[in-house]
């Protein structure tokens, strides 16, 4: 662990190091934020350097590795009802308990004057999330093409963007981002890899990935749908 | 004077990091309870790992929010004051590939395609797509805010065109696309890109902010999933052109 812990170091060095170095310039020659704000986004970036580091260790050493087999572990039970219901229920419950989704919630309520509570709002995204989830994890398991489902799904979303009340367009894809929290987001990965690994004849590449993908596209449709019967 | 902000809130993020964990965690260890009954070790890992990053998680977020959002808007609200508006696309370019070249969930993402495609796909190679293309992305998104261009002239031919080039790309990138499309909507460009996004709104004065603000987190999402399956698109070219 100690090796991974300075290669870590290393790599998220050279990953934040651009970003701070044209903070400073720009500071010095065009922004010139006041001081406080300024020296406040140095000592946030030294926290998000030892976050990142941390973040980053604790998803290669622990996460990652037994997220794939448990993906591998569900897949070996052979019971297409059993997986389903499972990525339903991550997708429920890991998208209702994001602190995102509670922003966004609030926005809704803001923007329709109280039509849409705050809590329906939570509960209509978890289920896009959740109804998405679920038939990417059937789609992997099935083998069929990810570009059908990605087609419908994206062209029912330019549909009804043109029906969808214009305030709530800009919410709808927001929604979609949502979703993909920073610890969700490994774990949901590690899973797909996980479930098509097991699978004969399968790409690890073309049927591993894709799950978070196509879960995002869940909130944009139900926060369209609920836009346009609110009007 | 900044300790107080830096460590404000601390007990709200950390409350929300354990909120987002812990059913996850929750579902999983039933499920090994129940069905999966995979050896102490794994599950042993598996907590090890969650602790470990769930702290970084609440360290990193605290940062983000407390720094990078108003020094976001400071930026934003600088390029806004420009004589010459234009100029907020060059910046736009730039904040965009940074950003995301810093966005941890990134990497992840392109080390795991690495790994899974045995080296034949690099890290880097999908890293700099993805960069590029929120780079593009952000720059026209900075355009829009500045210029007052609705979303949906954006998001529309966006999407049609990512519907298109999913049918003609290499199969292996269009699944990474997707998934690139959600990690690229990382904390770092929730807060620095929409701060940047609202300060500029902001400046440009008599603006809806809520219109013309919000919605680069979205365009974000749009951009590495033309890039990376444009990624494709020339692989796939260049294998048909050396066979």
């Amino acid at each position: 662990m100690v090796d991974q812990l300075k290669n870590k170091i290393l790599e998220v060095l050279k990953a934040l190091l651009p970003l701070i170095i044209v903070i400073v310039i720009l500071q010095f020659t065009l922004v010139k934020a006041p001081a406080n704000v300024f020296s406040q986004f140095l000592l946030s970036a030294v926290m998000v350097f030892a976050g990142i580091v941390l973040f980053l260790l604790g998803i290669e050493v622990g996460i990652l590795p037994a997220g794939k087999i448990v993906g591998a572990g569900l897949m070996e039970k052979r019971s297409l009802w059993l997986i389903i219901a499972i990525a339903f229920l991550i997708g429920f419950a890991t998208t209702i308990a994001e602190p995102d989704v509670l922003v966004l919630s609030k926005q809704a309520n803001i923007i329709t004057q109280g039509a849409v509570s705050e809590n329906r709002l939570i509960y209509i995204v978890g289920i896009g999330v959740a109804f998405f989830a679920a038939m990417a994890a059937m789609r992997i398991i099935l083998g069929f093409r990810i570009a059908y489902l990605l087609t419908a799904s994206y062209l029912i979303v330019i549909i009804l963007s043109f029906f969808t009340p214009a305030e709530f367009v800009p919410l709808a894809f927001d929604s979609g981002s949502v979703t993909t929290g920073a610890l969700t987001a490994p774990i949901v990965i590690a899973l797909g890899i996980g479930l098509s690994s097991v699978l004969a004849g399968r790409s690890a590449i073309s049927d591993g990935f894709g799950l978070l993908g196509l879960a995002s596209i869940g909130p944009i449709i139900a926060v369209m749908i609920m836009g346009i019967i609110v009007h | 004077m900044s300790e107080m902000t830096i460590w404000g809130n601390m007990g709200t993020t950390a409350l929300g990091v354990v909120q987002a964990i812990l059913p996850l965690l929750v579902i999983l260890l039933t499920f090994q309870a129940l069905f999966l009954k995979l050896p102490r070790t794994y599950v042993l890992n598996l907590l090890k790992g969650t602790l470990i990053s769930a702290s970084g998680l609440w360290l990193f977020l605290q940062g983000v929010q407390t720094g990078f959002l108003p020094y976001g808007q400071a930026v934003g609200e600088a390029l806004g004051s420009f004589a010459h508006k234009w100029l907020v696309i060059p910046f736009g370019f730039l904040f965009g590939f940074i950003t995301t070249w810093s966005e941890p969930a990134v990497r992840i993402l392109c080390d795991q395609v690495e790994k899974a495609s045995a080296g034949s796909i690099r890290k880097s190679t999908v890293l700099y797509a993805v960069c590029t293309g929120v780079a593009f992305f952000v720059a026209l998104g900075m355009a829009r805010v500045a210029y007052s261009i609705p979303l949906l002239y954006i998001l529309i031919p966006g999407y049609a065109l990512a519907i298109v080039m999913l049918w003609f790309t290499q199969k292996e990138f269009v699944s990474i696309a997707f998934d690139a499309g959600g990690v690229a909507t990382g904390p770092i460009a929730n807060t620095f890109l929409l701060g940047l996004g609202l300060g500029l709104s902001w400046a440009a004065g008599d603006q809806n902010t809520v219109i013309y603000g919000l919605g680069l987190v979205a365009l974000v999402a749009l951009a590495p999933i033309i890039s990376v399956m444009a990624l494709g698109f020339i692989i796939r070219i260049r294998i048909r052109y050396r066979g």
